[in-house]
């Protein structure tokens, strides 16, 4: 017998979906809606395991499948979280989903931040737009076992208040006192926001008392963000190997089969969606 | 392995007797190329030369269901392949075969592929090059493994069959009084005269060594841009290529139910929903930045990984590509030799 | 489902309505025999008047549009379907690309056309003006094109439609699905085929049959049309000595015959060696 207890799908069949029941939606911005699924089968809940910074393919059944970064952490196990941006044909159907529907889900796929290598190292996390998503997972993570990491930082920044994912999630944590929560909005349009206003590179001026050789950057966001935060890492000392990214790419498999989402010789999807720096500037067309 | 005596008289007998394995599939003359289609082992052209698409049609089929799926989720569609016996394969289709038996078996088994490949029964037979032929550059002229039989030409009244798997024993069992194993030292000196004289036919002037360099430093050449321009992007060059292997999947729903399948079916990195990405973000929007993924990933990439080229030398890609962009001309281009732009 | 949820469940609302054309799009889904009912099951079909005859005339979710706007009782009709309806959909090559009868629009005036063909004659017609696709004059949501459409593709678009999703869109050429078909390429054969930069989706069924490409379902995105004209009019290719060239002209004239001004437009751009001023 082929083990499944703690995969979504089956592994004789790599493609085939798993069903999982929508146990919650709620919008988080105007076009980015969060869920929340569970496998229709109970027991198998707390069996589920993955890594943050993986994916799993999803599917609408009749309308097609897409790769979505995890949101949730292993470290609280028996649901997947998803944030789905309004944009293909399947997160326009996902959409229109309600809680109790189902939908298909397989994987995790892909390598994940490297957990055990991040361990008693200092941590920076900077997100942009929905690169929250994956680096939700990474934080959360890393708060639940906060015992392993050293310094914490997270830089988040977006457009304005509006456009912030889980602000109010984010907010609650500037309370803490072992993370140095750090939110920016580009433009404050509600007159309330209780941060900084600025570019999310602005935030880097804060980051104090951590040792380069140590420290560990992971960055999501949209390709411009990239450029500028790779800048602000590099004059912070942190080594290119250090620095972690999270990349998109269009997939159809996430299996290391279907080939779209090859770069040179490397499947983003077996060998990724995470990448150090040194390996972005070995292999041209990775980011941009 | 073991090797065989099989008279060519005795070839039709042969294939008749092992009919009921399958339908038998033999390259048959379409206008002036050949291809593999279901035939009687009467019209057999055993001089075929290279079919318009090659084996992976019988393993990855252009289209076909992976699923068929209602509300309650998906039901994989792997009951209704047929066994076939495939005739005539080339070496340089069976050297393709095992490239794809690499990316589909390993890592991920794909289910799809597997079956496919254990109802396929593969018959190899030697050819002679012709002018578009470089499989003595790419290594793959012969082939050990990834055949259940494999007919030799000899230059005389029979072939030598090589044995390549446990289906290729049953078969050759199935009419055992036709083959035998008394292999004389003259049939030896014919063979390798045979080969000798295979040998001397190549005509493709390519040259290979050190292509992974030549491409990393070749990344931003300007040649690029040119082959660009000239591209169609009509993505014949991966539907004929042994080895390319991308897939695209696409759901259909019925009208009035929520059910349907889910289709998997051939894809080129050359065209241009290759690299878009949900949003609009195109990773490859450029004709030349897709063609240099394209022969990227065949002549240097593919080495890193696996230590040899993803390019089998079967010369599709000379005789498809309307506006002559192939590796022969691309390696040559590469080393500063003008080809195109004259 | 079953009967019960068909009486509460609201289907959505489609039109099938022809402008300008010869109607063999709107026939080719009457001729979707075994599909009819599921058609005509899976939405509510308020007018179709080539298939019924108790048409309605009301707002609707989804239209359908063949045919080119080549009058201006076209242009009036078209502009009132597209205030009623939510999404509008073209449909065949003289909705999407204005169809052979769009084939010269670049010419000459025409008026000056009209008088070369017909002499003067008094129009009993309403208002006859230059054919152009729907695009030209209203926002087009969605294309399904092809002389005639392809059966299976309008199916498959409307199974998605009923359900609220829109249609996937083909983006590449006939070619790929010529090699699907296991043909022997045209192009090597000294025939002008408009394959490569011809948009997929008719299972390349004329090459199927010996006949080159004419174009019919517009061009592909991306189409690389002078490399194209380029190959038809001058290339020799080095492997294939023999192949022959085309005369500019004759490859322009068949680009436009389903490209219309389009290709017209895209060919001068490409400034193609031996095209004439």
């Amino acid at each position: 017998m082929i083990d499944n207890s703690c995969i979504a799908g089956d592994r004789s069949n790599p493609f085939l979906p798993e069903m999982m029941r929508i146990v919650r939606r709620f919008d988080l911005t105007s076009d980015v809606r969060f869920f929340q699924v569970r496998p229709t089968e109970a027991s198998r809940a707390l069996t589920l395991y993955y890594k943050p910074g993986t994916f799993m393919m999803v599917s609408n059944p009749g309308v097609g499948e897409a790769p979505l970064s995890i949101s949730s952490t292993p470290s609280r196990p028996g649901l997947i979280e998803f944030c789905v941006r309004n944009v293909g044909h399947v997160t326009n159907s996902l959409f229109r989903m309600k809680e109790n529907d189902e939908i298909g889900i397989r994987g995790p796929y892909g390598n994940g931040f490297p957990i055990e290598t991040l361990k008693g190292r200092d941590l920076i996390i900077v997100m942009g737009g929905l690169g929250a998503a994956p680096l939700r997972s990474l934080l959360l993570y890393a708060l639940d076992n906060r015992d392993d990491f050293g310094e914490i930082y997270l830089l988040h920044g977006a457009k304005n208040p509006h456009e912030m994912l889980f602000r109010k999630e984010f907010y609650d944590m500037m309370e803490r006192d072992d993370l140095h929560c750090m939110l920016s909005v580009d433009k404050d349009d509600t007159g309330k926001w209780p941060a900084k206003v600025g570019l999310v590179t602005s935030l880097f001026k804060e980051i104090k008392h951590i040792d380069p050789k140590t420290t560990h950057a992971a960055i999501c966001g949209p390709p411009v963000m990239y450029r500028f935060v790779l800048q602000e890492l590099l004059k912070l000392k942190i080594p290119k190997h250090q620095i972690l990214m999270n990349l998109e790419r269009r997939m159809k498999c996430g299996v290391g089969k279907c080939g779209h989402c090859v770069v040179r010789e490397v499947y983003t999807c077996l060998d990724g969606p995470v990448f150090s720096y040194w390996d972005v500037l070995n292999m041209k067309e990775l980011i941009y | 392995m073991r090797i065989l005596k099989l008279k060519k008289k005795d070839l039709k007998k042969f294939l008749e007797s092992i009919s009921s394995f399958g339908e038998l599939w033999a390259p048959v003359k379409k206008g002036n190329r050949w291809a593999f289609q279901p035939t009687a082992p009467d019209n057999i052209d055993l001089d075929a030369g290279r079919t318009i698409l090659p084996l992976k049609k019988f393993m990855v089929p252009q289209k076909f269901t992976m699923f068929k799926y209602n509300k309650e989720g998906y039901t994989p569609e792997l009951s209704n392949i047929p066994s076939r016996i495939v005739f005539g394969a080339h070496p340089c289709d069976i050297a393709g075969l095992n490239i794809l038996d690499k990316l589909f078996t390993e890592n991920f088994p794909d289910p799809y592929y597997i079956e496919r490949r254990k109802k396929t029964a593969i018959i190899g037979l030697s050819c002679l090059p012709d002018e578009f032929c470089f499989c003595n550059e790419t290594g793959t002229d012969t082939v050990e493994e990834g055949f259940d039989l494999f007919l030799s030409e000899t230059g005389t009244d029979f072939y030598l069959v090589w044995i390549g798997s446990s289906l290729g024993d049953d078969l050759m069992r199935m009419a055992e009084n036709l083959f035998s194993e008394d292999i004389a030292f003259e049939d030896i000196q014919k063979f390798t005269n045979w080969k000798k004289e295979r040998a001397k036919k190549f005509k493709v002037n390519i040259d290979l060594t050190g292509m992974p360099s030549i491409f990393e430093l070749s990344l931003n050449s300007k040649i690029w841009d040119k082959i660009g321009e000239r591209c169609l992007a009509c993505g014949s060059c991966s539907m004929v290529c042994p080895t390319c292997n991308c897939y695209d999947v696409k759901d259909t729903v019925e009208l009035r139910e929520c059910k349907g399948e889910r289709n998997r079916c051939w894809d080129s990195c050359t065209l241009h929903e290759y690299s878009l990405v949900a949003g609009g973000h195109n990773f490859r929007a450029n004709r030349s930045d897709r063609l240099r993924l394209w022969y990227t990933h065949k002549l240097e990439s593919f080495i890193g990984a696996y230590g040899k080229p993803s390019c089998v030398g079967c010369g599709r890609c000379l005789v498809t590509c309307p506006v002559d962009i192939n590796a022969y001309t691309l390696a040559k281009t590469l080393r500063e030799e003008e080809v195109f732009f004259k | 489902m079953n009967p019960e949820d068909r009486k509460t469940k609201q289907l959505p609302k489609v039109g099938i309505y022809g402008l300008t054309s010869c109607a063999g799009d709107q026939l080719t889904i009457v001729n979707c025999e075994d599909q009819i009912l599921d058609i005509f099951g899976s939405a509510e079909i308020s007018s179709f008047l080539m298939a019924k005859s108790d048409n309605t005339e009301g707002e609707i979710d989804v239209a359908i549009v063949e045919g080119s706007v080549s009058s201006k009782g076209d242009l009036e009709m078209l502009e009132d379907i597209r205030k009623r309806s939510k999404v509008l959909i073209a449909l065949g090559n003289c909705a999407c690309n204005g169809g052979p009868q769009a084939a010269c629009v670049a010419a000459e005036d025409h008026k000056e056309r009209m008088k070369q063909v017909y002499g003067d004659v008094k129009w009993s017609l309403p208002d006859p003006i230059d054919a152009k696709p729907l695009s030209a004059y209203v926002k087009v949501d969605m294309q399904i094109t092809g002389c005639p459409i392809d059966k299976w593709e309008f199916l498959r678009a409307l199974g998605r439609l009923v359900k609220g999703d829109g249609p996937i869109p083909i983006s590449y050429p006939v070619c790929v699905e010529c090699k699907y078909n296991e043909n022997e390429c045209l192009l090597f054969k000294n025939e002008m085929c408009l394959g490569p930069i011809t948009l997929a989706g008719c299972n390349s069924v004329c090459i199927n049959h010996n006949i080159p490409c004419f174009g019919c379902r517009g061009a592909v995105i991306e189409a690389n049309v002078a490399g194209e004209a380029e190959m038809l009019v001058n290339m020799k290719h080095p492997q294939f000595p023999d192949r022959k060239n085309f005369d500019y002209q004759d490859v322009k004239n068949r680009a436009m015959m389903y490209g219309g001004n389009t290709m017209a437009e895209l060919l001068d751009k490409a400034k193609v060696k031996g095209a004439k001023k």
